[in-house]
């Protein structure tokens, strides 16, 4: 098809759920009731189209002339590639699976038709991203997606809680959008030009090191949305929104934008600007594991954990293979919204239908043996827990073995160092697999830990359907035909060359798993599993505030510092800037009163001011000849003033 | 009527102020009527110059010449005042600007009852004046109107004001008093040393007085007043603007000469200028630090005076940078652009610190707008197309924004004359309505894309970054002003709007949903805001041919 085939999807697949959003947020309660279909046939149709379109391997791209400044002009272009292909299908996938569930989830919700507009306005600011063809186009919608996450997770606004997360997500992602304009505008500067197409071809008049610096002010971009060490802190508050929005925006989509954009730059990325990259996704990686060992709220460890799988994505463009991690990306994608949507199911399943005192309907210590009540959910969340885990069979061991083989690969030419990245993704995937055994054990097994006035029922059919379809997704025939060879139509449809494929990788990943799962297995049979009881007994707030994973980046990091600078500077204008200011005014007042004094004291009695004022009348006089508009001037300005005082006499 | 269009501009508001203070009545109905009536006419002129505006057209338009003063001052030459008006690029963005807010102000001012005689016919006067700064092309015209702004914006913010009222405009007019000062020294230096060539040209008598001149004649009086063949008897001088920016009509060895070896102090009497003339206008802007008259003079003024305030005024000093400083010195301004650009991200980061420390609404907001003119200054700075037009989106930008977030505190202190952020809680629950608008304005100002706040900040920013006289790091580190907006303003939104509802003073019935003239208010901006912000063109076009055109001649 020719590039200009390719305006009608462009502006559908845009315009469809903008209208929607429009038409929902503008019709109010009124459309409640058909909200959520609405939202869901507007998906639908936008799937279609992305399909209809899908031409992989060819480059489409269309262009608008947005302004012209000076001599510079600023193009917006919108690109169908095969990036754009696969993201669009998954996006579209993920949010109509979502909002089919949540026409259920958020059945009673008074706010559903704000909640539903509120998906759309997502939906469009993602698939903008998706579909940009230029650095400046991803942002402007980068911001777009920024907004709407803002307003889902604050959607229970009378809350407290989700209102200052949402606040926090916003602000912290600032800072990485910050750096991303930096970046943006210092191409602008260098290049004349922020397209993709533009940038590949001039992209050698920059120099090496600044390459590097542009580089990682994008990589800031990144940083902030797909929640990296050190802006990672939002995204565990961020699961005070509505459930399913955590699987659609702080799973599968918007959280994998920043590793959108690392592979859509990919080719600009410096061997020194990789390598910083690739530290940070370890760090955020060991740091989501970690943490996810340790919380109690079911949506909190899936959180952590999405956090750990970026981080693991992250080191992937670092190593230089961002077809590997846009696999896990769309791997990812499925399991984890299926493992959100599964937790939401199970919250669902245990919420009372009258408020409990001090029991919280998340919190994974007053669950436990929910298989039975739960047995649909069960094998979802089982199913996509094992594709994370990382076990044979499914789609997580697949993409995960991709990046653990490149990584070795990288090791292999990098020098005896470099092995320290693929034995910290080895030992990242073993904590995972514990703590999704950990989680599952928690939940599903043992005996009932919820109170007497809970009981848990299995979801309807709008709701399990969409979790279903998720974990058979998650199986591993979707993506490669042979369960232990990552290299299957995936990919190959996005270009990963047959540079290498190591026979060992999946048995020592599987080793690794196994021995994992193995390990919290024996937890499992401890007189106090994982400490459930034991750290029920005493108050959390208290264990949580000693944690240094999870402060470092709270408000302790980055609020306090901002919240000092705030009040020294307020301190500084009010003691120093304005008490100057005021000194002056009363210095001159000072002044003034001395000159009066002078003025009675000497001038006055002088008979010289007499002889002046007259040689002086004269003079000015003499002036008045000349001009006598002049003079009209000043009866003019007299008049005025009159006028004004009559004015404000009255 | 279309070859006077531009004195209509300026003599309905003046005519309406007559009109006011004329008017047999005492009733205050009468009066802001009248105001509304000059004020909608001037939107229907103005609407008409935008209609018969060229937009490839680089120069001036609608030009309006008449010689107002001529003074022969002996050995001195001639004083030659003329009453000249154009639009150009620049400067009509921002009269359009200023007719909207106006606009907005008239209807905003409706509910004030006390002294409203003075009130409206002050109101008219200073849009006379705001208007007339912006249309006038000759210094001395400029002046007249930049000075008379002053008077009835003190009396507004004296009279019609909140409890600190007088010591606010006492220090409103003083700042602004002594940087009219500087710009006064500079405005009489500059005319001592240039001449007008079409005037001079019919003294020397190479020309008739009714005749017009050659193009191809100007060059050789300049030649000749090189030569110093012109008695300096027949030297006309002049306070045009267009004959200030042009170098070949300073006269050797005057003052102001562009070839000047004065130093005063050790520093070149050209520099000094520059200087003298940028304070003058950056206490206008206002410029950290000397900003302080400005979050006192809006927590004080009464709300359509704040609006005003920040909707134009601040503008002019951004358009005197441009017309003025830039116009006049540009060398001096490349020159000095890095501390230029410094104190621009000095007012960015620091303005938007102070607006996250503050507990008063009102306060925040104007910190705020410290925050956001930097962007102006360190557009301008640069020095490139993409700044000066940045600038200039920036200050049309900021001006919507601004009108409306003093608009959306004055709905909350006209219900309880309260403004401190802690005081309120959920606001949501009973006012939904002015939540979301407060909404719209808060992400807007914030610089989210589809808003024009982001082209603004997005453009001035680009330009720094383009200018090869900074370097890098300004820019870089004033994008911490887009990271510390969104802090201050969600923060605020957070505490004020959100959670469950309360308000200190118990007295809750008060707090009701925007009214039907409130909404009618904001709705505008709200779409003018989203339109240029979406269609940056709109205003890039405009600005654009002049700015490419002026930057040639100054470069």
């Amino acid at each position: 098809m020719p590039d200009s085939a390719f305006h009608l999807p462009a502006y559908l697949l845009l315009g469809l759920p903008f209208s929607c959003f429009l038409l929902l947020w503008l019709g109010g309660k009124s459309l409640n009731k058909f909200a959520g279909w609405l939202g869901a046939i507007f998906t639908a149709v936008g799937l279609v189209v992305s399909l209809l379109y899908a031409e992989p391997d060819l480059l489409h791209t269309i262009r608008f002339t947005w302004l012209t400044i000076g001599e510079t002009q600023i193009e917006l272009s919108f690109r169908f590639d095969t990036l754009t292909c696969v993201m669009l299908a998954v996006v579209h996938f993920v949010a109509l699976l979502v909002q089919v569930y949540s026409t259920a989830y958020m059945h009673h919700d008074r706010g559903v038709g704000r909640y539903f507009a509120f998906i759309q306005l997502f939906l469009f600011s993602m698939i903008g991203i998706v579909l940009s063809g230029s650095l400046l186009v991803m942002y402007i919608f980068w911001e777009l997606v920024g907004l709407s996450s803002y307003l889902l997770i604050g959607f229970w606004y009378t809350k407290k809680r989700p209102v200052w997360a949402a606040q926090k997500a916003f602000v912290l992602n600032r800072i990485g959008d910050a750096a991303f304009l930096t970046g943006i505008l210092m191409l602008f500067y260098y290049i004349g030009s922020t397209d993709f197409e533009v940038l590949s071809l001039k992209l050698d008049t920059i120099s090496p090191g600044m390459l590097t610096v542009i580089g990682l002010c994008l990589f800031g971009g990144c940083v902030g949305k797909s929640a990296q060490f050190p802006l990672s802190g939002w995204l565990p508050d961020a699961m005070e929104g509505p459930t399913p929005v955590s699987a659609l925006i702080h799973a599968a989509t918007m959280v994998a934008a920043g590793i959108f954009l690392m592979a859509r730059i990919s080719f600009l990325l410096t061997i020194d600007a990789k390598l910083i990259v690739a530290v940070i996704g370890t760090i955020t990686m060991l740091i989501g594991a970690i943490k996810a060992m340790q919380v109690w709220d079911i949506k909190r460890v899936l959180a952590y954990s999405t956090m750990s799988q970026l981080g693991l994505m992250v080191v992937a463009i670092g190593l230089g293979s961002w077809q590997t991690a846009l696999f896990h990306l769309v791997t990812h994608a499925f399991f984890k919204a299926g493992l959100f949507l599964s937790a939401g199911s199970v919250i669902h399943a245990v919420t009372p239908g009258n408020e409990l005192h001090g029991y919280d309907p998340q919190d994974m210590r007053t669950m436990g043996g929910l298989r039975k009540a739960l047995p649909i959910t069960f094998i979802c969340f089982l199913v996509c827990a094992a594709a994370l885990a990382g076990l044979p069979f499914f789609s997580g061991f697949l993409s995960k073995d991709a990046i653990i083989t490149e990584g070795f690969l990288w090791a292999a030419s990098y020098g005896a160092i470099g092995y320290i990245f693929p034995a910290l993704i080895l030992f990242s995937a073993g904590l995972t697999a514990y703590y999704m055994t950990r989680q599952i054990w928690l939940v599903f097994f043992g005996e009932n830990r919820f109170p007497a006035a809970v009981h848990p029922h299995e979801s309807p059919v709008a709701m399990w359907l969409p979790m279903a379809l998720l974990a058979v997704l998650s199986l591993f025939f979707w993506f490669s035909w042979n369960p232990l060879n990552a290299m299957g139509w995936f990919l190959h449809l996005v270009g990963q060359g047959e540079h290498g494929h190591l026979g060992w990788v999946p048995f020592v990943a599987s080793a690794v798993t196994f021995v994992s799962i193995f390990l919290a297995y024996r937890q499992t049979q401890a007189a106090d599993p994982f400490g459930a009881n034991a750290a029920m007994a005493q108050s959390e707030s208290k264990t949580e505030r000693l944690i240094w994973l999870r402060d470092y980046s709270d408000e302790h990091y980055f609020i306090i510092p901002f919240a000092y600078i705030t009040r020294y500077l307020k301190l500084f204008e009010k003691h120093v800037v304005d008490a100057l200011v005021n000194a002056v005014a009363r210095g001159s007042l000072v002044f003034g009163h001395l000159i009066a004094w002078f003025d009675r004291m000497f001038v006055d009695g002088l008979v010289n001011l007499t002889v002046f004022s007259v040689r002086y009348a004269g003079q000015a006089a003499r002036g008045l000849q000349s001009g006598r508009i002049q003079s009209y001037y000043i009866v003019m300005a007299m008049g005025v003033f009159l006028l004004i005082l009559w004015l404000v006499a009255v | 009527m279309i070859d006077h269009i531009l004195t209509f501009l300026i003599a309905i508001p003046l005519l309406g102020a007559a009109a006011i203070a004329a008017w047999p009545t005492g009733r205050h109905e009468h009066f802001r009527l009248i105001a509304l009536i000059a004020l909608l006419l001037e939107a229907i002129v103005a609407a008409c110059v935008y209609f018969s505006f060229d937009y490839l057209d680089a120069g001036h338009q609608l030009s309006e010449v008449k010689d107002w003063i001529t003074l022969p001052i002996g050995s001195l030459g001639v004083v030659s005042i003329d009453y000249a008006l154009a639009v150009d690029g620049i400067s009509f963005p921002l009269v359009l600007l200023a007719v909207v807010v106006l606009f907005a102000g008239v209807i905003s001012s409706w509910n004030i009852n006390h002294k409203a005689r003075g009130y409206f016919a002050l109101y008219l006067l200073l849009s006379g004046s705001v208007i007339g700064c912006f249309l006038a092309q000759d210094f001395f015209l400029f002046y007249l109107f930049f000075e008379f702004m002053l008077l009835p914006m003190y009396f507004l913010i004296g009279l019609w004001g909140g409890p600190r009222r007088e010591y606010a405009a006492i220090k409103f007019f003083i700042y602004t008093f002594l940087g009219s000062l500087l710009i006064l020294i500079v405005m009489i230096g500059l005319y001592l040393s240039a001449i007008d060539p079409v005037e001079t040209a019919r003294a020397v008598g190479i020309i008739g007085i009714e005749d017009a001149i050659h193009p191809d004649m100007i060059p050789q009086i300049q030649q000749w007043l090189f030569d110093g063949k012109i008695a300096p008897e027949q030297l006309i001088h002049t306070f045009r603007f267009s004959y200030l920016a042009d170098p070949g009509n300073y006269i050797p060895g005057s003052i102001l000469a562009t070839t000047s070896e004065i130093f005063i102090g050790g520093i070149p009497v050209r520099l000094l200028a520059f200087w003298f003339l940028f304070i003058g206008f950056a206490v206008k802007l206002p410029v950290v630090p000397v900003h302080t008259w400005l979050p006192d003079a809006h927590v004080e003024a009464p709300t359509p005076i704040s609006v005003v305030l920040a909707g134009i005024l601040l503008k002019i000093g951004g358009y005197g940078f441009i017309r003025i400083v830039d116009g006049f010195f540009p060398f001096e301004a490349q020159y000095s652009a890095v501390p230029l650009a410094v104190l621009g991200m000095i007012s960015i980061v620091y303005g938007g610190f102070n607006a996250l420390g503050q507990s008063d609404l009102k306060k925040m907001i104007a910190y705020s707008s410290v925050s956001h003119m930097g962007f102006v200054l360190l557009g301008i700075a640069a020095f490139t197309a993409e700044g000066f037009n940045g600038a200039i989106y920036q200050m049309v930008s900021h001006g919507i924004l601004s009108a409306m977030l003093f608009l959306l505190t004055g709905v909350i202190y006209d219900r309880t004359h309260d403004r401190r952020i802690d005081h309120y809680r959920g606001l949501i629950g009973v006012m939904p309505h002015f939540t979301v608008i407060t909404g719209i304005a808060f992400f807007a100002s914030l610089g989210l894309p589809g808003f024009s706040g982001f082209v603004g900040e997005l453009f001035t920013l680009m330009g720094a970054f383009q200018s090869d006289a900074l370097p890098v790091w300004i820019p870089a580190l004033s994008t911490l002003g887009i990271v510390l907006a969104a802090g201050y303003f969600l923060w605020t939104y957070q505490r004020m709007f959100f959670g469950s509802f309360w308000y200190k003073n118990g007295n809750t019935h008060v707090l009701t949903d925007l009214t039907r003239r409130e909404t009618v208010l904001l709705i505008p901006l709200v779409i003018l805001t989203i339109l240029i912000g979406i269609l940056p063109g709109l205003l890039f076009d405009m600005s654009g041919p002049t700015v490419s055109a002026w930057l040639e001649t100054l470069k």
